[in-house]
């Protein structure tokens, strides 16, 4: 890592120059420009048992605008389904835009954050960095706000339920030298309900920092379930921060498969602001060879009566390390709400590391909380037990893993992501 | 016909030998009971055939028409033929009880002739029907909060999904009630037949009114004592161990039964 007194000011021009390029609205340049002033005194943030101030995580990408050197076939990574609402990127901009008309009609905004910038700069501004994440929170917030070189916006209006889930495809662009510093920012408006679904990929074996940020504002009644599917390739350091903040009555559900073949770190924060707001956080993991996730969730209350809860397991293979920090952190005067949390970890490997760290900060009485976690192996009394019905040890050892963490997977609502998770589940094992 | 012969097989646990040289051999077409007081190593004798990880064979055969099992692993073991029921097997959420014994039964079969789901589900029906077992549980995960009966119906279950050589069952009758038992029992006698052995493991002689045995073994202390007809477990009710024991001048410390 550069330590270097104040560098970061060196970019203030070539950034200006970025933004404006972009043509980007004054209050986003300021924005950039102050983060830029900031990066260097904020601190990074804790993430319980890791330390990753050596980590390869702050590369200022290329900031001229120009295309990138080498393009993305992107028909190796998606399948053609033409009428669905989807968008796809490949490196930093936006491929594939589909949305059917009824969405649109209604006042779906579902589209590269370039163009909203432009289209919907003040829809945009509400909701940025303001609720969610602020950009001075920590340095990762303020590297990110100063040097966001691509993203999206979804905005679902008032009342509009959106029965078939809107999917998101990022795509790396690592055949190129790139940092990958993608906002995808996410804004349920009053009661509005509908599913978002995201996959990030890789193309490529450049080594690259990935700075991405996803913020999830849920106005108040509004329910958003939210599933994603993370490849992020082996060469990618990742700093990968999901972001909720609900008003009232409002539920964000994560279903998320941190399944990145590179370290990383998942920092999974949800506030539950408004009374009686919910968040439910189901996660899996894999890691394998030598890289290490570190998977941070958590959730605080600041309403009443609000819900919090964490259910997350994971899988080491191989020399590869995997913590599960879960936090749960009611706040004075959240009265009535619940905190629970489940972590659990297999190992199945002598040479892997797992973690599975629960911590619970109540600050309030009348509450409710409660916590689980575990490490361990594969149980050898089951490998016997299935291993005397004729199956043998490779295929017991994944149903092992896939019962393991397909106590998750089968909570999760999207049948696609069940499937896509398992799929790459059975990748993973059968590439060992 | 197949045939299991065990020759001379001594057990350890542990460093502590169980099995000080056990003899038996048994044909398919034939139902054998096991019996004896705790503790004299009816359990070690099934588990050292199927292979379980903590017993340790220090000496002896164990032949499955003639080549020599105890050289295989668990897995190899069961798709030569073998199974052993137990009385209290692993509960693993997560995997269903009908997926898990789909992959039982398709790992005996070749990749171009897997068992399809049609044909699967036909069977698993049928099967759980003849053991009065509800329907749901082909999709509960294995064993995982089964109660101690339902968990016994289930190795069953399996017993007439794979359709084994020759299967043990250690101890499936302890506590059955007389419901359970008969169903238990009807599925044993549903796979009687000449493709069929079976040994059944046993304390009490009344699983044996539900099934009848060919022969009847008796243990003690790690070693087979007397073998004989039905007859034998009738005679080892009136009688209990301590007469049998007298009849043949052995001397040895029975454990009380619970």
């Amino acid at each position: 890592m550069v330590t270097k007194e104040k560098q970061y000011v060196e970019y203030a021009d070539a950034l200006t120059a970025f933004s404006k390029g972009l043509g980007e609205p004054e209050w986003m340049t300021q924005l950039r420009l102050d983060s830029l002033d900031k990066i260097d005194e904020l601190d990074l943030p804790v993430i319980e048992r890791l330390r990753y101030n050596r980590w390869p995580l702050w590369q200022v990408p290329d900031l001229t605008g120009a295309p990138a050197q080498k393009a993305i076939d992107i028909t190796e990574f998606i399948d053609d389904k033409a009428d669905a609402a989807r968008v796809v990127q490949a490196g930093n901009e936006s491929v594939i835009e589909t949305l059917p008309e009824s969405l649109k009609e209604k006042g779906v905004i579902f589209t590269d954050i370039k163009t909203a910038l432009k289209e919907y700069p003040d829809l945009v501004k509400e909701a940025y960095m303001q609720q969610a994440v602020k950009a001075d929170k920590n340095k990762v917030t303020a590297f990110h706000a100063a040097f966001m070189n691509s993203g999206l916006f979804l905005y679902v209006p008032k009342n509009v339920v959106v029965e078939e889930p809107l999917e998101a495809i990022f795509i790396q662009n690592s055949l190129v030298e790139d940092s990958f510093i993608k906002h995808v920012l996410i804004y349920a408006d009053v009661n509005s309900n509908f599913n978002y679904v995201e996959k990030f990929l890789t193309a490529g074996q450049e080594k690259n920092a990935a700075n991405i940020l996803v913020e999830v504002v849920a106005k108040q009644g509004a329910q958003v379930k939210f599933s994603a599917v993370d490849q992020l390739g082996e060469q990618t350091t990742t700093y990968f921060n999901r972001a909720g903040h609900t008003f009232r009555d409002a539920s964000i559900d994560w279903a998320l498969g941190v399944m990145n073949n590179g370290s990383t770190i998942a920092d999974f924060d949800t506030n539950l602001v408004g009374d009686g707001s919910q968040s439910h956080l189901k996660a899996v993991a894999i890691s394998s060879g030598k890289q290490t996730q570190v998977i941070d969730s958590n959730v605080v209350s600041y309403g009443s009566h609000t819900i919090g809860n964490i259910f997350q397991h994971g899988v080491i293979l191989d020399r590869a390390t995997l913590t599960f920090n879960g936090i749960g952190h009611i706040i004075k005067g959240a009265k009535g709400s619940d905190a629970q949390q489940e972590s659990r970890v297999l190992m199945l490997s002598d040479k892997a590391r797992g973690d599975a760290n629960p911590i619970l900060l109540i600050d309030e009485y009348e509450v409710t909380a409660g916590h689980a976690a575990s490490v361990g192996r594969v149980d050898p009394e089951e490998m016997y037990y299935l291993m005397s019905r004729g199956i043998a040890k490779s295929e017991a050892e994944r149903l092992v893993i896939r019962g393991f963490l397909g106590s998750v997977i089968s909570a999760i609502p999207l049948k696609s992501i069940r499937d896509e998770l398992v799929e790459t589940i059975e990748r993973k094992l059968t590439s060992r | 016909m197949a045939v299991l012969e065990i020759k001379n097989l001594h057990v350890s646990i542990e460093g502590k030998e169980i099995l000080k040289g056990v003899n038996l051999t048994m044909k398919t077409g034939e139902i054998h009971a096991i019996m004896g007081p705790n503790g004299t190593g009816k359990s070690t004798l099934s588990a050292a055939i199927m292979g379980h990880p903590t017993y340790e064979v220090t000496e002896g055969e164990v032949l499955l028409d003639g080549e020599n099992i105890l050289e295989m692993e668990v897995d190899e073991r069961a798709r030569a033929g073998l199974f052993l029921a137990v009385q209290y097997p692993s509960e693993i959420a997560g995997i269903t009880n009908a997926e898990f014994m789909r992959a039982a039964i398709n790992s005996r079969r070749d990749d171009d002739n897997k068992m399809g789901v049609m044909e699967f589900i036909k069977k698993l029906d049928e099967k759980m029907d003849l053991l009065d077992m509800p329907e749901e549980m082909a999709e509960r995960y294995l064993n995982e909060g089964f109660s101690g009966g339902e968990k016994k119906r289930n190795e069953i279950l399996q017993l007439l999904m794979i359709e084994p050589t020759f299967a043990i069952l250690d101890e499936i009758d302890s506590g059955l009630d007389i419901d359970a038992l008969q169903v238990v029992s009807k599925g044993v006698n549903e796979m009687r037949g000449d493709n069929f052995g079976s040994l059944i493991i046993t304390h009490y002689q009344r699983l044996l009114n539900y099934i009848t045995p060919d022969v009847v073994h008796i243990m003690m202390d790690g070693h087979v004592v007397k073998t004989g007809g039905a007859e034998l477990a009738q005679q080892l009710e009136a009688e209990g161990y301590k007469g049998l024991m007298e009849e043949l001048g052995i001397e040895y410390n029975v454990e009380e039964h619970e």
